[in-house]
């Protein structure tokens, strides 16, 4: 899933200087799983911007409304009645989610109270860590299941570099080395053979900004 | 945890952490209640009004 | 005029090599006076690449100062901060500048140096580099377009490696992929255990590559228990650590000297590997004295 998490008070405060009726709306799918933009941290948002106004001597109407998803207009569209009471909306979704809305309800500023972090998995009650890129071209069938893009801090194809120690990274005790664990992976599943030929270098003309997918079902025929 | 998480989010809004406490006490326990009642009286006098009006009153 | 890298390790004699570092600014009478200490009592002057990601003069400028001055240079060149396209271009620039000598390295993170904000490339790491400059011996770059007219560059291209690394299996692996890319010389990690060092020359032997090991200069006994615990790969054992603390005071330097002296003439005496290549690390003016007391002044 997206992980994601609040902005600091203070910058998410600042955006929303001089409004009066702020919308703040949540996402039911990822961000809720990774506590930092469901429906319960909307409440907690909602409320410490009333205190914060409050305690400064301003006024502050802040709504709250959790949709099933930001990235999708059918759910979007349930705010439409409601939206143009406010001011400005702040979305709790993912940088995606932020856009979407934002695109379809361009006549209100649309604030990002997230900062999207990774795509990952949740390793235990809340901490999530980071496992993929989304590089367009993933290399999990020759690695054993362990992504050298998004687990080694330099995204290396022919790994360890020399600043691996004891199977951790350079960059920190805390950090796994990525090769070194491709490496007892494959020795466990008896594939070393797949890491000891020359790994071809990353093909980045893959990987289009802005991406675009279109299903083969839905493509127009010629 | 979660008590020291809502104390951040209190600091964060620009109210004193102190004013919020847990004390873990049962029905039965008054005069444990009311020391805890007096001690957070005590954080309230000595950190004076916030600007908030209570919504409730 | 200095003869060619490659000829000196194809002649068989034990190769010395030794590092200037650029500096950060363009102050660089430092740095001239080290090539001038250097240049002559060695077979190749490595140049570094924005060293532990510290943003510093490049190092092909600095290469052509050291030919200049009639020493042979060593063109350190990292992945990091460069992509495909700039690494290539590098090349090419240095091989008309008769720069041929190229030194290739993943390179140390971002963060850990002086630019913490700056975007980290990692376009190629070190093998794919290898191979790279092997396509553009034969003409081709790396996306397979044949160059313009017939002359083609050669190059004397080199790699490293941490023959103490924890586990050392993953970095055998890799050091027999980058000879597999062309690596004609390697340059070890700083080695202290003669031992340990003799284990991994059994096993690099059979491969096609001249080795020259690492030679860190110690200063203190301090400095070895700081890069025992804080720098991969590098192991001084306990008894040099002493030696180094045993020293009289303000003569631990010269106890460095002596210990790097001795580790060189065992190596050479004994024939364990191709050479050495001394990393001075701000002690530069100090390597002829290092090569002295092993004999090879």
């Amino acid at each position: 899933m997206i992980v994601a998490e609040r902005k600091p008070f203070e910058e998410i405060k600042a955006m929303i200087e001089g409004c009066k009726k702020v919308l703040v709306v949540g996402c039911g799918e990822c961000v809720s799983v990774c506590m930092a933009g469901g429906e319960k941290e909307v409440q907690i948002l909602a409320s410490q911007l009333r205190l914060a106004f409050e305690e400064e001597g301003k006024e502050l109407e802040a709504g709250e409304t959790t949709l099933e998803r930001q990235c999708d207009k059918e759910y979007l569209e349930e705010i439409k009645d409601k939206i143009d009471d406010y001011d400005a909306v702040i979305s709790m979704a993912c940088g995606a989610g932020v856009q979407f809305l934002a695109e379809m309800y361009d006549s209100k500023y649309v604030y990002p109270a997230l900062n999207t972090q990774f795509i990952g998995v949740a390793e235990r009650e809340g901490e999530w860590s980071e496992r993929c890129r989304a590089c367009s071209d993933c290399v999990l069938a020759e690695t054993g299941g362990i992504c050298p893009i998004a687990v080694c801090a330099k995204g290396l194809l022919n790994g360890p570099c020399g600043g691996t120690n004891d199977g951790k990274c350079e960059l920190s005790k805390e950090k796994d080395c990525a090769w070194t664990l491709i490496y007892n992976r494959l020795n466990k599943l008896g594939k070393l053979d797949n890491i000891r030929e020359i790994f071809p270098a990353k093909k980045y003309s893959v990987q289009t900004t802005p991406g675009r997918r279109i299903h083969e079902a839905f493509k127009e025929k010629e | 945890m979660w008590v020291d998480y809502t104390k951040g989010l209190l600091e964060e809004s620009g109210i004193a952490p102190d004013r919020l406490k847990m004390f873990n006490l049962s029905s039965s326990m008054a005069p444990k209640f009311k020391e805890a009642v007096d001690e957070m009286t005590e954080v309230a006098k000595k950190l004076g009004p916030t600007k908030i009006v209570s919504k409730a009153a | 005029m200095a003869k060619a890298f490659n000829e000196a390790l194809e002649s068989g004699k034990f190769v010395v090599t030794a590092e200037v570092g650029p500096p950060k600014g363009v102050d660089i009478e430092e740095m001239k006076h080290h090539i001038e200490i250097l240049k002559d009592t060695v077979d190749g002057l490595n140049v570094t690449d924005n060293q532990s990601s510290v943003m510093r003069i490049s190092t092909l400028p600095v290469c052509r100062l050291i030919q200049e001055a009639g020493g042979e240079p060593i063109l350190q060149m990292t992945c990091r901060d460069k992509n495909r396209i700039a690494l290539q271009a590098e090349l090419l620039g240095a091989y008309i500048l008769g720069i041929k000598n190229v030194l290739c390295l993943t390179g140390d993170y971002v963060t850990v140096g002086d630019h913490v904000d700056a975007k980290p490339v990692f376009d190629l790491d070190s093998v794919l580099l290898l191979e790279a400059i092997k396509g553009l011996e034969q003409g081709k770059d790396f996306a397979g377009n044949e160059f313009t007219g017939e002359a083609r560059p050669t190059f004397c291209k080199g790699a490293i490696v941490t023959p103490e690394a924890n586990p050392i299996e993953p970095q055998l692996l890799k050091f027999e992929k980058k000879i597999k890319a062309g690596a004609e010389f390697i340059q070890t990690q700083a080695i202290y255990d003669l031992d340990n060092f003799k284990k991994f020359m059994e096993y690099a032997r059979k491969f096609n590559v001249k080795i020259m090991a690492g030679i860190v200069l110690l200063v203190s006994a301090g400095m070895a228990k700081y890069m025992n615990a804080n720098v991969p790969g590098i192991f001084v054992p306990k008894d040099l650590i002493d030696e180094m603390a045993g020293a009289e005071k303000g003569k631990a330097l010269a106890k460095g000297i002596e210990i790097a002296g001795r580790m060189i003439k065992t190596l050479k005496d004994e024939k364990i590997c191709d050479g050495v290549h001394i990393m001075a690390i701000g002690k530069e003016d100090k390597v002829p004295d290092i090569l002295a007391a092993a004999g090879l002044a």
